[in-house]
This record gives structure tokens, C-alpha cells and sequence, in this order.
């Protein structure tokens, strides 16, 4: 080889390692923001949800729809894009796209125990069956924003590619809807309502094939955790958040517990009121089934608290006639 | 190689050289820009975790006036206090998921100089101290009078 060759082919070889060490550093640079944003992403959708669940914290009867980074955030017992201890939260297994939808209701037993938060994509079709009032109630009470239809009877259901499907029934449990039969199966739930809006019980079904495979049942107590057997797709998730509501409940009615002991307790020491004290007297023992109920979530204790609930309102309609100082 | 070359070669070394200089340079001052950011967002965010904390304390039901269950807003129950403050104290870990590292206490003023301490947990690693006073009506179910004082808040962070 001679010289200047030599030179040419040197050349070459530099402008070879130069060229790579800007593409490497540039590569990586591109990479560390790519993850960078990535987990920007992540910690913009972190603080929303967390906003949200304090916000739902503190209010009532409310429907937000709130933007997001398109993002894919999975749900679980106590985790929604992070994990808590005790959530309440119903929704879907997987909510996707870029805005949220949002709705608080009070969980009341007959007192305000916690606020249920309710969370789903726009994505996610909720199909609505049924002729009588509990199901109409229902559909009022979902967000109009919400992807979802109203039938009286069985419809001819159309396909119309959402990721998630939830048919919610009143009456008896229909077919699989031919159009929906090639979604995976875990996309496409239903939920078989048997009561009125004070307590029933709630059937869990997801679609295997053609046909409807029974995931288990619960008990709802009240409108507002039936509505949330509508959002949460699994038994397991509906379960977690109602086991998470009642251990708040039984917080609650022990606070009311010792309220109504201590009135008791004055009521007696200046016995005026012969009224008040029978009132608390009674109230006390509906609390304390109440509490004991509360201790675990299940159909039993779910009768046993609408029961009490009912002889618990009824007292507290007593101390009102009375003039007495309410229990709450 | 001839010397030309040499002198070529060493003047394209020098221009990288600068030229990765400078980017280095760049990449510092973005990085303090960032830095600085990421702390103000911090210092925001633990702001904002203090005021959620003293909201989650205003609507808990555990303390709350409510009337035939109508809630009354910026009200506590004193009779609900005395419940609560045992109850909050022996389930300490149930009630850290909403109140973190904290301490949350209810003074009243008036018509007598009462204090309830709810909450209290502390770690030592913790320096950061954010203090939110509420002032609040104090409803006394017995006497059926309403008091006044002030609900405070302290959030730790580090």
C-alpha cells in the first residue's frame, strides 16, 4: 500500500469513529429524555389520580371528566397507577385513552360513612337491560358522558370496536351478543342485578366463547355500591372497595357509638327526657349490630345492616319528635 | 502520513473537542434548569399534599356536624371529637394512608380554651414542616351552642 492511499483509508476510519461517538451520544441523550418523558408521563398521571381520590374525598355527588396524558392505567384491589392501603374505587380492570371520567356518591348507612368514587374511561360501552324502575334509575344515574345505552328488552347489539364491554341486566341473563363474540373474553362482563335500590344481589358473568362463564356473586347495599358493581368489571375488584367501605363504616359507627353513649349518659344524668334516653338506649344497639356487621362484607352482614339501618333512622325520627339532640 | 494531514487531523480533534465542550456545557445548564424546576414542583407538590391532607380532615365523616345527615360545612362535632381522638389514636396505621406523616389537632378559643389531639406520626428522617390553620365552628350536641376554634394541620415532609 502506499502512502497516500494509506492517508485516504485512515481518513475514512476517523471519520467512522467520529461519526459514531456523535451518533452514540446523541442516541443516548434521545434515549435519557425518551425515558425521561416516559416517567413524566407516569408522575402527571399519578398526580391526577391521587387529586382525584382526595377530591372525592371531600365532595359529593359529582361527575368530572378530566384530561389525561393517553395513557394506559391499570386497576386493581388498593392500586390505581399506584398502590394505597385501603381505596375505594370502582372501575375497570384497564382504563385507556386520554380523559377520565369521574362521579362521587355517598356511601350512607343510614349515616354518611365515606364517599364511593367511581372512575372509567369514555372508551368502555355500558349496555343497560331492563323494564323496571331500579334499572331506569340506574341509567339516570350514570354520567351522560359515559358511552352507555338503554334497552327495555334484548337489542340487537352492534360491534362498534370498543375495548371493553359491561352489559348490565335487570332481568333474565340473555345470550351473548353475536357481534361481541370475537372480543377477548375478559373485555366483554356482565352484571346480573336481583333486588330493588335498598339491597339485593349482584351476579358477576364474563364471556367464554359464545357463552357466559359465572364469575360469583355478591350483595349490594343501597343505589350507590350497585352502581358500583356497574364500573368495577370482577368480583374480586367490587369486593375489595366494598370490604375497604365497610371497614370505614364500622370506623364511623363507632364514633357514633360513643356520641350516642355519652348523650345517653347526660340525657340520663338530667332525666328530663324519659324519650331521649329509650331513643339512645335503642339507638345503641342498632349501632352496635351495625359495628359488628361492618366487620366483614357479605350478604349476611349486608342484611343485618340494612335491618338496623331502617330501626336506626326510625330513632332518629324519635329524638327529632321529641326534640331530642339527633343521633346523626 | 505527511505533516499536512497531521496538522488536519489534530484541527478536526480540536473542532470535536470544542464542539463536545459545548455540548457537555449545554447539557449542565439544562440539567440546573431542570434541577431547579423539579424542586419548585416539589416544594408545590408537598404544598398541595398538605392542603388535600387538611381537606380530607375537614369531610371526615369521623368528625363532622351533620344534621338528620345533612353535613354542615367547616363544623365539627365535639361529642364525635372525644370518640375520634381514641379511635384515630388506636388505629394510627388505618388512618396513615390519609393523613401520611402529620399532626392533626382541633384548639377551641371559644367560650373556653379547649384541645383535642387526633393525630400524630412523626419519623425522624422528616424535617419539612407545612402548618395550615382552619378556623372552624365547634358544635356542642349537648348544649346544642357552637363554639369556635381553629383546626391544625401539620404535614412532615423531608
Amino acid at each position: 500500500m502506499d502512502k497516500k492511499a494509506f492517508e485516504i483509508q485512515f481518513n475514512w476510519i476517523f471519520v467512522l469513529v467520529a461519526g459514531a461517538a456523535i451518533l452514540l451520544f446523541f442516541t443516548a441523550v434521545v434515549l435519557k429524555q425518551k425515558s425521561l418523558s416516559e416517567l413524566s408521563t407516569k408522575a402527571v398521571v399519578i398526580k391526577t389520580i391521587d387529586a382525584i381520590i382526595t377530591g372525592a374525598g371531600v365532595s359529593t355527588d359529582t361527575i368530572n371528566i378530566v384530561d389525561i396524558p393517553n395513557s394506559n392505567i391499570e386497576v386493581g384491589c388498593n392500586r390505581a397507577a399506584k398502590q394505597y392501603q385501603n381505596l375505594i374505587l370502582f372501575a375497570p380492570g384497564l382504563i385507556k385513552g386520554d380523559k377520565l371520567i369521574t362521579q362521587t356518591m355517598a356511601f350512607s348507612a343510614p349515616y354518611r360513612a365515606t364517599n364511593l368514587l367511581f372512575m372509567t374511561s369514555p372508551q368502555v360501552r355500558y349496555i343497560i337491560i331492563g323494564s323496571n324502575s331500579l334499572a331506569r334509575e340506574i341509567n339516570k344515574s350514570l354520567p351522560s358522558d359515559l358511552k352507555k345505552e338503554f334497552y327495555e328488552s334484548m337489542p340487537e347489539i352492534r360491534n362498534s370496536n370498543n375495548y371493553k364491554v359491561r352489559l348490565i341486566i335487570f332481568e333474565n341473563m340473555i345470550d351473548v351478543p353475536r357481534a361481541l363474540e370475537k372480543m377477548p373474553d375478559h373485555d366483554v362482563t356482565a352484571v346480573k342485578v336481583n333486588g330493588n335500590n335498598e339491597k339485593g344481589t349482584i351476579e358477576f358473568w364474563e364471556k367464554s366463547g359464545n357463552s357466559w362463564l359465572s364469575k360469583g356473586s355478591s350483595a349490594y347495599i343501597g343505589k350507590q355500591p350497585l352502581i358500583g358493581a356497574v364500573y368495577a368489571d370482577t368480583l374480586e375488584a367490587y369486593e375489595c372497595s366494598m370490604r375497604n367501605a365497610f371497614s370505614r363504616l364500622n370506623f364511623v359507627t363507632k364514633i357514633y357509638a360513643g356520641r350516642t353513649r355519652e348523650l345517653l349518659r347526660r340525657a340520663s344524668i338530667s332525666g328530663n327526657q324519659p324519650q331521649c334516653s329509650q331513643s339512645y338506649s335503642s339507638a345503641l344497639a342498632h349501632l352496635s349490630s351495625i359495628s359488628a356487621a361492618s366487620s366483614n362484607f357479605g350478604i349476611d352482614s349486608i342484611n343485618t345492616i340494612a335491618a338496623a339501618s331502617k330501626l336506626l333512622a326510625d330513632q332518629n325520627k324519635n329524638a327529632q319528635i321529641h326534640s331530642c339532640t339527633l343521633i346523626y | 502520513m505527511n505533516r499536512k494531514s497531521q496538522i488536519q487531523i489534530g484541527e478536526t480533534i480540536a473542532v470535536l473537542f470544542v464542539f463536545f465542550i459545548l455540548i457537555v456545557v449545554g447539557l449542565i445548564f439544562y440539567a440546573r434548569v431542570i434541577k431547579g424546576n423539579i424542586e419548585i414542583e416539589g416544594e408545590e407538590s408537598s404544598q398541595l399534599r398538605s392542603v388535600g391532607i387538611a381537606q380530607r380532615v375537614m369531610f371526615l365523616p369521623e368528625v363532622q356536624c351533620s344534621e338528620d345527615n345533612n353535613i354542615i360545612d367547616n363544623c365539627i362535632d365535639t361529642l364525635k371529637l372525644e370518640s375520634a381522638q381514641s379511635l384515630m389514636r388506636e388505629n394510627e396505621v388505618y388512618y396513615y394512608d390519609l393523613f401520611e406523616f402529620g399532626n392533626i389537632s382541633v384548639a377551641q378559643i371559644y367560650p373556653n380554651e379547649v384541645k383535642w389531639s387526633l393525630y400524630l406520626r412523626k419519623a425522624d428522617n422528616l424535617r419539612n414542616k407545612i402548618v395550615t390553620n382552619v378556623p372552624v365552628s365547634l358544635y356542642n350536641p349537648v348544649t346544642r351552642r357552637h363554639g369556635f376554634g381553629v383546626l391544625t394541620i401539620e404535614t412532615f415532609s423531608k
